[in-house]
């Protein structure tokens, strides 16, 4: 008897799956969405989108002239992040330059430079437009690590006469590359983007349209026609993931770290996030009463979603609260699985924790829906 | 154009949003939360952040510089009994930074005086989170040199002795306009922008694609009213909610955030009140040229991630590469997220950025024109 249930419960989500699979392969525009947008996100992640900085415009004042700060100013400009010096006359002009934006670092050499050196206490000042503080802290950071360096020779010697020698390494991405650490996660704000949007307007349209009714009158339960809806878009959302995981790997040499353990620590986590993802869309859906509404209503999910979750941002220097409120967000856990499977090679039981997470999430979003569902004729 | 019919439709119009709860709350709850939620994320202090440490050397000397580095609150030390361990703990991504002390540091670190040999530490940073791991680094560095260097000056004073001291150039920082590095100031100017480009622009093409939908448009197109006037009509009271928006935004900043413009809050308020018109004018635009809902937000949403992501509001825009960050110029938010933050955090008047005003204006002109445009070929 239970059996029988179970079977009749999976045959109708499956004949549901089938119809709405019907109806995406005919939307064209949608099929075109599904493609653009990963094109488009690698574009912009893959050569656009920096944290590091590069071009920066400085400006500086040297009031010692010798060969010595001049040899600094060049260290300076052959780490590579910076435009040529604007070099000033004083120490007003400096300023003013940072006033208007024209700089984001100013130094000033003073006049006994040369002579504190010899006596081994050269100084050098630096001041930084402080409003864009990522930048200025590590704009910052270059300009003293070219000073600790610092040895008035042309090619500097390794280590002489300093107290220490701090060998620093960059695990899983030793270049520091933006590019990795943000094309890792490329296939979560994919996937976030296209679970949610497709989702979010269905229910809503079925509504307005007066299908819902008529589905309701058939014997599926409210319960089977939402999960029939999630199958076909969890299989395209694999599409997405292939997509994503592809491209960045082929464009820009991106792959999951670990080989074959990953791919499939890949595919296992993809699922509970996809379906986690899809129900969000069916409970807002359900809080809506126009698509305008859903519509809305998703937008401002997925927003806060690409904001807290860690994606673009460390969310380890997140205030507390914030920190706790991202912790919420499926992505938060997927693109920390993410991270982990493409850059530092992990296997399945390294993501165990969040695939538990985003399984339970899964749940309580459609115990969610269930409550909001009960068959009702308004 | 008559002005009578368009102030009775102006009215009709304000009315009707104003009844809309769900667009109420919308229109003042989005940029509120947006203000708190960008404010927040942006930090480039690290703080109690877990620093995996294996002390292979265990001397008073190793475990004086783990209590340096976390004395400060900056990280939080973590000991490992193996490098395994180490090494296990960054892969499983609980670790970010880890430090390794040598068997011979102690051992260098006396010898140091006599320049045989310089103490070695090795420190680890996760790559896989490259912004963390390269906010850490500046801090990390400078707290071990600074750490071992005192160790290494008490190495010799024990030994009586006095050092030269390690060479290199003390370079002396200061940071302008916000002297903590404090991210909030920074997010808080861009989030006008945010708000101002995104906003504006989805709510405009949603609502007048909706009256299309619904036929209220065509009912209106019956009376003696122009199309022109219906659409005017339409916007120019969202228009003027936005213009509330950034008032409300400025001071909400101001009392919850503690961050005023440095500038003239009423030079800020005009501006941004001619820039909502760029974005109402695109709004149109995506409206005129979409069938659906659903159509004019994924084309508002296509359109705005690059707006998002290249304007500058996120990511500097200095660091992208050349034909990018001409791309960027072209959109309109670049240049209205420039002029906030000029006047916002350095207090910048309408002369220094008068170029930026310029351009402002001149994309204001173009795409009103082609708003225009599109509104006639479709009536």
């Amino acid at each position: 008897m239970r059996g029988e249930a179970l079977r009749g419960a999976l045959s109708n989500v499956a004949a549901v799956a089938w119809k709405e699979a019907a109806i995406m392969r005919h939307d064209r525009a949608f099929l075109a969405m599904v493609l653009a947008q990963p094109v488009m996100m690698l574009l912009l992640f893959g050569f656009a989108i920096r944290m590091q900085p590069a071009n920066v415009p400085w400006a500086v004042f040297d009031r010692d002239g010798t060969a010595l700060s001049r040899r600094f100013v060049e260290d300076v400009t052959a780490t590579g992040y910076f435009l040529a010096p604007e070099v000033v006359r004083s120490y007003a002009e400096g300023r003013a330059r940072l006033a208007r934006g024209q700089a984001v670092a100013f130094v000033v050499i003073p006049a006994e430079f040369r002579r504190e050196f010899e006596l081994g206490q050269p100084r050098v000042q630096v001041l930084l437009d402080g409003t864009d503080p990522i930048s200025a802290a590590r704009v910052g950071a270059f300009i003293a690590g070219v000073g600790a360096r610092f040895d008035g020779e042309a090619t500097p010697r390794r280590g002489a006469g300093a107290a220490l020698e701090l060998r620093q390494s960059f695990r899983f991405n030793p270049t520091l590359s933006d590019r990795r650490f943000y094309l890792a996660v490329l296939a979560g704000m994919l996937l976030t983007n296209f679970c949610l949007s497709v989702t979010a307007g269905g229910l809503v349209a079925d509504r307005e349209a007066g299908t819902w009714e008529q589905m309701l009158s058939t014997p599926t339960s409210p319960l089977e026609l939402v999960l029939g809806k999630l199958v076909p878009y969890a299989a395209m959302s694999y599409v997405v993931l292939a997509i994503a995981t592809l491209g960045a790997g082929i464009f820009f040499g991106v792959w999951p770290a670990g080989g074959a353990a990953s791919w499939l620590a890949l595919a296992v986590v993809t699922l509970p996030f996809v379906l986690v993802s899809l129900a969000v869309g069916v409970f807002v859906s359900t809080l809506a009463r126009t698509s305008a509404q859903a519509v809305f209503l998703t937008v401002f999910f997925i927003l806060p979603s690409m904001v807290l979750s860690g994606v673009m941002l460390p969310y380890q220097l997140m205030p507390d609260g914030v920190r706790q409120v991202g912790a919420l967000l499926p992505l938060r856990w997927y693109q920390i699985s993410l991270r982990r499977i493409t850059l530092r090679g992990a296997g399945l039981d390294d993501v165990a924790i969040p695939v538990l997470a985003l399984s339970l999430g899964f749940l309580v979003v459609l115990l969610a829906i269930r409550r909001r569902l009960k068959p009702r004729l308004d | 154009m008559n002005l009578r019919r368009l102030r009775t439709l102006l009215v009709r119009e304000a009315r009707a949003t104003w009844r809309d709860a769900f667009t109420m709350t919308i229109l003042v709850s989005v940029p509120l939360a947006a203000l708190l939620v960008f404010s927040s994320i942006l930090s480039t202090e690290v703080k109690d952040l877990a620093l995996g440490v294996h002390d292979a050397c265990g001397t008073a000397s190793s475990r004086r510089l783990v209590a340096e580095l976390s004395a400060r609150g900056t990280f939080s030390a973590r000991p490992f009994a193996t490098r395994d361990a180490l090494d296990r703990a960054l892969v499983d991504g609980s670790l970010s930074v880890a430090l390794v002390i040598p068997p011979d540091f102690d051992r260098h670190l006396r010898a140091w005086r006599t320049r045989e040999a310089a103490a070695q530490v090795e420190v680890i940073y996760d790559g896989a989170e490259a912004v963390l791991a390269a906010n850490a680094e500046g801090f990390l560095r400078g707290l071990v040199t600074a750490a071992v260097a005192d160790l290494a000056g008490g190495a010799d004073a024990r030994d009586g002795e006095r050092a030269g001291g390690p060479r290199g150039v003390a370079v002396v920082t200061r940071a302008l306009y916000n002297p903590e590095l404090d991210g909030t100031r920074y997010m808080v100017a861009g989030v006008f922008g945010f708000v101002l480009s995104f906003l504006t622009t989805l709510i405009t093409a949603v609502s007048i694609v909706n009256e299309r939908i619904t036929g209220t448009f065509e009912q209106l197109q019956v009376t003696p009213a122009t199309s022109l006037e219906i659409l005017l009509g339409k916007i120019l009271p969202l228009g003027a909610v936005f213009a509330a928006d950034v008032v409300l935004m400025m001071v909400a900043a101001g009392l919850l955030l503690g961050v005023w413009p440095e500038g003239n809050p009423l030079f800020f308020v005009g501006v941004s009140a001619f820039y909502v018109l760029t974005s109402l004018a695109l709004g149109l635009i995506i409206s005129a040229t979409s069938a659906t809902t659903a159509e004019a937000v994924q084309k508002t949403v296509l359109f705005s991630i690059p707006l998002v992501q290249l304007s500058g509001f996120a990511f500097p825009t200095r660091n992208m590469p050349t034909v990018v960050r001409w791309l960027a110029e072209v959109f309109p938010a670049t240049h209205y997220i420039r002029v906030s933050r000029g006047i916002y955090l350095r207090g910048e008047g309408p002369l220094s950025l008068a170029p930026e005003l310029c351009l402002l204006v001149a994309f204001a002109g173009v795409l009103i024109a082609l708003a225009l445009r599109t509104i006639g070929a479709r009536t």
